[in-house]
């Protein structure tokens, strides 16, 4: 009965094809994924295409200050008093935040993933010691002391660094959270057969914590690091608005910060990156529903 | 003379938890020989999962093996560093346990589960483990092996799973295999397929095997020594024949009274009560407060496991007196 030649092998589905499936039928994160797409091709076209920079004062010599939006299509949306064009100050200013989304997400998930790891997996004293030290974090005023150390560092220690200090900053008070439900992960997925088997056939526990629990724990990162990229951008937005921020380099914040100012006679200066904050954090926010809809076992049909 | 292959003496494994210490394995011995399969029966909480693993020394936190002695192919299993059990496990002892379901990780497909443990316990070319691995599901007769090699585990029915995670329990060639309720979750179908492979497996493979269930239909199917367990300790030891015309034990003869039988008819018994709690046992005889045939004695003086035949054990006071056969 069967035709000559060769059998098609047919791939089988992994997790990710199942979950990327499950997710393209969701609208919401679609539009979430959009939506982040965007920013990004805006920020990329910051970095290297647009040719007015960030932080521009040329409208001084040219006498185009505080323009309202939709007057001069070459200022779509104003531009401040010091002359700096808010349009532009917004595409440079998404490379800014998505840096310090992205950047201090990274730090945190490595951090929390190692730590969550560590005091899941041991049940013992070290892993309470983990777990307590990671407790302490949620006790602490986090923004007071984000602001304090970004104050004292911008100025004194590290001025050059700028954004990147931010991004440090975040990402070190950031990982106790994404530490938290790594533990939890780690304490339901251990007690899952798999592990007692993969242990029962003579795995040693390294083997068995970086291979079967840790790749089975990443879905439940991937979604929380999604909403932890908006809530870094937040944070960087009220640094900067507080005015402990670098002065020097573009972000959503810092202009709001100066549109703040002059609220009442330039409201656009503040409304439309305010507007953009707000569409990147929904984006993320909807990436990470969905992703959580994709990965989720428990809400698969 | 037949082999011995593993000797359990004594051996006693508490769980230490906040409500107290539980007794979940209470002094069991028996002795596994080769080509004697052997069936752990009991009800559940009667200690034959966590008897399996202590064996093979993985009994999950709180718990602990707390004495005695498990002799593996001659040598003290319970003296090995953790790191000498690493080759034990899968290597020596292979061990499917209860859930195929769960068994096998989601992530990774059937060709890179199986490898993982043909390598783990021998350096071997890639193309020899994948050789190997094929072979293995040939063994375990998975229509269209070379197909199934690359699907993942949710992609696979029940039994096909169950014969997967037996796959792997073989793949480094074990002597002895410990089978934890290995149709429990399954479909009956597919229960007496898995039933069958098993068979084939341990007579072609020559491997000693222990099957620990709860279903004396498949004790009858399966071994030819069986070990009751009740409340943490071995009520009975017996040959399968004999267990089912003449039990020994009044637990014994309780649990194949609650058995259908369709040669015979008549009602089904339950056993009244349900096992004790373990961290304050009953005192005496553990099965007294359920047993129909109790006297003072039970109560107050715990039996010994005394030796009432060839291969035969008993732990009851009464089991001169009594005659618990079927047809009473």
């Amino acid at each position: 009965m069967r035709s000559g030649g060769k059998k098609p092998v047919r791939r089988g589905a992994s997790q990710r094809a199942v979950g990327w499936r499950r997710f393209k039928r969701n609208k919401t994160g679609l539009a979430g994924l959009g939506i982040i797409a965007f920013f990004t091709l805006l920020a990329v076209y910051g970095l290297f295409l647009d040719p007015v920079p960030g932080r521009s004062y040329a409208c001084l010599s040219t006498g185009c200050s505080n323009l309202p939006p939709f007057a001069d299509w070459n200022h779509p949306l104003g531009t401040e008093t010091s002359g700096i064009d808010v349009w532009h100050e917004i595409i440079h200013g998404s490379a800014g935040d998505l840096y310090v989304g992205f950047g201090a997400t990274l730090i945190a998930v490595v951090i929390g993933l190692a730590i969550g790891a560590l005091a899941g997996y041991r049940t013992g004293f070290s892993g309470a010691v983990l777990l307590g030290f990671t407790q302490l974090f949620f006790v602490l005023p986090v923004l007071v002391l984000i602001l304090l150390f970004s104050k004292i560092l911008l100025t004194f220690v590290a001025r050059g660094l700028g954004l990147t200090l931010i991004v440090l900053i975040l990402g070190l008070f950031g990982w106790p959270f994404i530490a938290f439900i790594a533990r939890g992960e780690i304490l339901r997925i251990r007690e899952l057969e798999f592990v007692q088997a993969s242990r029962a056939l003579g795995a040693s526990n390294f083997r068995i914590l970086f291979r079967h629990i840790v790749p089975n724990l990443l879905s439940s990162i991937i979604v929380v690091a999604s909403l932890a990229v908006a809530g870094n951008i937040v944070t960087e937005v009220v640094i900067s608005y507080l005015g402990f921020g670098d002065a020097n380099t573009s972000t959503w914040g810092l202009i709001i910060q100066e549109g703040a100012n002059y609220a009442n006679t330039s409201w656009w200066i503040a409304f439309f990156p305010g507007i953009a904050v707000v569409l990147c954090v929904l984006g993320f926010n909807l990436l990470g529903d969905g992703l959580s809809d994709a990965l989720n076992p428990r809400l698969r049909e | 003379m037949p082999q011995t292959i593993l000797e359990v003496e004594d051996l006693k494994s508490y769980f230490y938890t906040e409500a107290g210490v539980v007794k979940a394995v209470d002094g069991v011995s028996f002795t596994v020989n080769k080509g004697e399969p052997l069936g752990l029966v009991g009800e559940s909480g009667s200690g034959k999962t966590v008897t399996a693993l202590s064996v093979l020394r993985i009994v999950p936190h709180p718990g602990r093996v707390v004495s005695g002695k498990i002799t593996f192919h001659d040598e003290d299993l319970l003296a090995k560093t953790e790191k000498e059990m690493r080759r034990v496990r899968g290597k020596q002892i292979g061990y499917v346990s209860q859930d195929p379901n769960s068994s096998l990780d989601p992530l990774f497909t059937v060709e890179s589960q199986l490898t993982e443990v043909v390598m783990a316990h021998e350096k071997l070319s890639n193309e020899v483990a994948s050789e190997r691995v094929l072979k293995l599901l040939q063994l375990v007769k998975i229509p269209e092996p070379e197909a199934r090699l690359k699907a993942y585990p949710h992609e696979l029915s029940g039994g096909m799973r169950q014969r997967i995670a037996i796959a792997r329990a073989l793949a480094a060639e074990p002597d002895l295999l410990i089978a934890d309720e290995p149709t429990t979750n399954l479909d009956v179908t597919i229960q007496a397929q898995v039933l069958e492979l098993l068979k084939d497996l341990e007579r072609e493979l020559e491997m000693a095997l222990i099957l620990i269930t709860h279903d004396m239909g498949i004790v009858a199917e399966m071994a030819q020594k069986v070990v009751v367990l009740y409340a943490g300790r071995v009520a009975e030891v017996s040959h399968v024949k004999e267990i089912f015309s003449a039990p020994k034990h009044p637990y014994t003869a309780a649990l194949l009274q609650a058995v259908p039988r369709i040669d015979k008819k008549r009602e089904l018994v339950p056993i009244p009560g349900s096992i004790p709690n373990l961290i304050t046992p009953p005192s005496g005889c553990r099965y007294h407060p359920r047993c129909g045939y109790m006297i003072d004695k039970c109560v107050s003086i715990e039996p010994t496991l005394e030796r009432v035949g060839e291969g035969r054990e008993v732990s009851c006071h009464r089991w001169r007196e009594l005659s618990l056969g079927e047809s009473s």
